[in-house]
């Protein structure tokens, strides 16, 4: 329309699959030819699975406009389910998705359970209830030694969580969520975050479609859990405390709700600060607190606030030579 | 207009249906206070039908009770044939009953175009695996909803606003673009709670067009509350007036002009008896 450009959808497959693939294949290359001391490698495993994780959380709280607090408790059901099953199999590609699948499915269906009954609440109450969802599965954990290893935890896991399995996982995940929100039922969730009372009345099943987001966060959640138990190789029921949730929920507020590309940095930054801020052990967490305090004071909306990161987008305006022209105000534009 | 079962009128063209909408006896109790009272009307299938009433004679209240925000003390409601009762609101909306709010709701962080695609429920059956994988069921859906869009909003000249942010329109768009979601979820009954609210008299005489446009491409029925008597007694085929919850009076424009109980329930009792 208006001779305004558009890149056709196939070579916008085919951009975004090149760059993905080239960024999986040449990290791994990096990894692998030692460039990298295993101190490094390990924070850009975790960051990986910290992105999943407050990629996760963010369907429920930025697109959803929900408030969990038991973020935790479903990357442990994930996380414990994905290792039973790897203790159990020997190693291959296939026990490796089977497990990142059950992780996921196990998490989803703990979410399916606690969202029926959670999201009839709202606000405050919601947060309150999840959180205890959240510490009742680490409470079961515990006292389910037979399975779950009880407090000393599980161990052996085999570690399959090498950087190409984190960060397929990772991409795959957030490109299904993507596609998720950019479809008919992601309007719907997207709409009750937006007024409740007039996306029911424009038909919207919104009970459904709450309990839809919940669980497709507590999918990735679990997904993510099951990363981090190839990753560390051992699970124990602290790893799954309130803590964990709220760090998760701190990246998601401070990269900006719902903004995926805003989880993805925070996740990033907020991942490798710690181990990059070492040096001053003394005030790393000072540090950490206060690099906190002055974004939300800044920049109250989170880093990106709503904003979503489009390569297309952004190649597209190259092409009409419009990159640096200024965004229109609404109703100016192909009136 | 005709008398239909000795409980209100109906246009004519619409006599040989039964009313989309059959109202009997509503009322509602907000602790002690009757809000609404005994509410009986009949609506016909294409009817433009107005409500009005002094300001809190509970015309909203009546909204609400229709789209099941709340819950009728007593009496019933059959729309389409089918009773209400206990069906949540978005169940109702698939009953074909859709409207607008008298303060705007627009999902104001979404754009024009997705605002509108929101409430098109009808007739999708991809599912949210085949969306995550875009397989073809994804492709038809939008492409579907995206023309439909694009045409419902060109009757009411927002076509090319449909990337804008909704929060970010002009007020009197907001309105418009309110009623064409309504649209969308392809109703037989359309409640407007005050369309005109906030419009200058040519945006209104425009709305007015575009309100008969409605009734006379779609076929369906249309409820509105309104102050603007204007654009009431302009478009409205059957009137009914509320004060203090009861009914006071059922007619056609000229009837509703000239009652003077009405006269006396909008200026008081002394200017009622001068005029």
């Amino acid at each position: 329309m208006n001779g305004y450009k558009q890149i056709p959808v196939y070579l916008r497959y085919l951009i975004n699959t090149l760059l993905l693939g080239a960024f999986l294949l040449g990290g791994n290359a990096l990894l692998a030819s030692g460039a990298v001391n295993r101190a490094q490698s390990a924070v850009i495993l975790q960051i990986g699975i910290y992105i999943l994780l407050a990629v996760s959380l963010n369907v429920a709280t930025g697109y959803l406009g929900q408030l969990p607090l038991g973020h935790a408790g479903f990357m442990a059901v994930g996380g414990y389910g994905a290792a039973l099953l790897w203790k159990a199999m020997p190693r291959s590609a296939g026990a490796i998705v089977l497990g990142l699948l059950l992780g996921g499915l196990v998490a989803a269906v703990f979410g399916v359970v606690i969202g029926v009954p959670a999201l009839r609440l709202k606000g405050d109450y919601l947060a309150i209830i999840t959180l205890g969802f959240g510490e009742i599965i680490r409470v079961l954990i515990i006292n389910l030694p037979g399975i779950t290893g009880g407090t000393p935890g599980l161990m052996n896991i085999p570690k399959h969580s090498s950087f190409l399995v984190v960060y397929t996982t990772v991409i795959l995940s957030c490109a299904l969520i993507h596609t998720l929100m950019k479809s008919r039922h992601g309007r719907a969730i997207l709409a009750i975050r937006e007024n409740e009372i007039a996306a029911e009345s424009s038909g919207v099943n919104t009970t459904f479609y709450k309990v839809l987001a919940f669980t497709v966060s507590a999918f990735f959640a679990g997904v993510a859990g099951a990363l981090y138990a190839g990753y560390t190789g051992i699970l124990t029921p602290g790893n799954f405390t309130f803590m964990t949730s709220v760090n998760i929920l701190v990246m998601v507020v401070l990269g900006g709700l719902g903004s995926m590309a805003g989880s993805v940095i925070a996740a990033t930054i907020l991942t490798a600060l710690p181990l990059a801020l070492q040096s001053f052990n003394k005030y790393r967490m000072v540090i950490y607190a206060l690099l906190l305090i002055a974004v939300m004071i800044f920049k109250p909306s989170g880093l990106l606030g709503r904003y979503d990161f489009s390569l297309t987008r952004i190649l597209e305006k190259l092409i009409n030579g419009q990159l640096f022209a200024r965004a229109k105000k609404a109703g100016e534009d192909r009136a | 207009m005709v008398p239909l079962d000795g409980l209100g009128i109906i246009p004519e063209r619409d006599a040989g249906r039964p009313p989309i909408l059959d109202i009997r006896h509503l009322c509602v109790d907000f602790g002690g206070l009757r809000a609404v009272d005994d509410f009986t009307l009949l609506i016909g299938r294409t009817e433009i039908a107005g409500l009005i009433g002094p300001n809190g004679a509970g015309k909203t209240t009546v909204f609400n009770l229709l789209t099941n925000v709340y819950k009728p003390t007593q009496g019933r409601i059959l729309l389409n044939g089918q009773d209400t009762r206990g069906k949540s609101m978005h169940q109702l909306n698939r009953l074909g009953i859709a409207r607008t709010f008298q303060n705007i709701r627009l999902f104001a962080g979404m754009s024009v175009e997705d605002n509108v695609k929101v409430a098109m429920n009808h007739g999708y059956t991809d599912g949210v695996l085949t969306d995550m994988f875009r397989l073809p069921g994804w492709w038809r859906t939008e492409r579907r909803q995206h023309v439909r869009a694009l045409e419902l909003l060109d009757l009411f000249n927002l076509a090319g606003k449909a990337n804008a942010l909704a929060g970010n329109l002009p007020y009197g768009d907001q309105r418009r673009l309110e009623i064409v979601r309504a649209l969308a979820s392809e109703p037989k009954l359309l409640l407007l709670d005050e369309p005109a609210a906030g419009m200058n008299p040519s945006e209104t005489h425009e709305l007015m067009d575009n309100i008969r446009m409605l009734r006379d491409e779609f076929g369906i029925a249309i409820m509105l509350i309104e102050h603007d008597m204007n654009l009431v007694m302009g478009i409205c085929e059957g009137i009914a007036v509320l004060n203090y919850g009861k009914i006071i009076a059922k007619g056609t424009p000229r009837e509703i002009q000239t009652n003077p109980v009405v006269i006396e329930a909008y200026l008081g009792e002394e200017a009622g008896h001068d005029a």
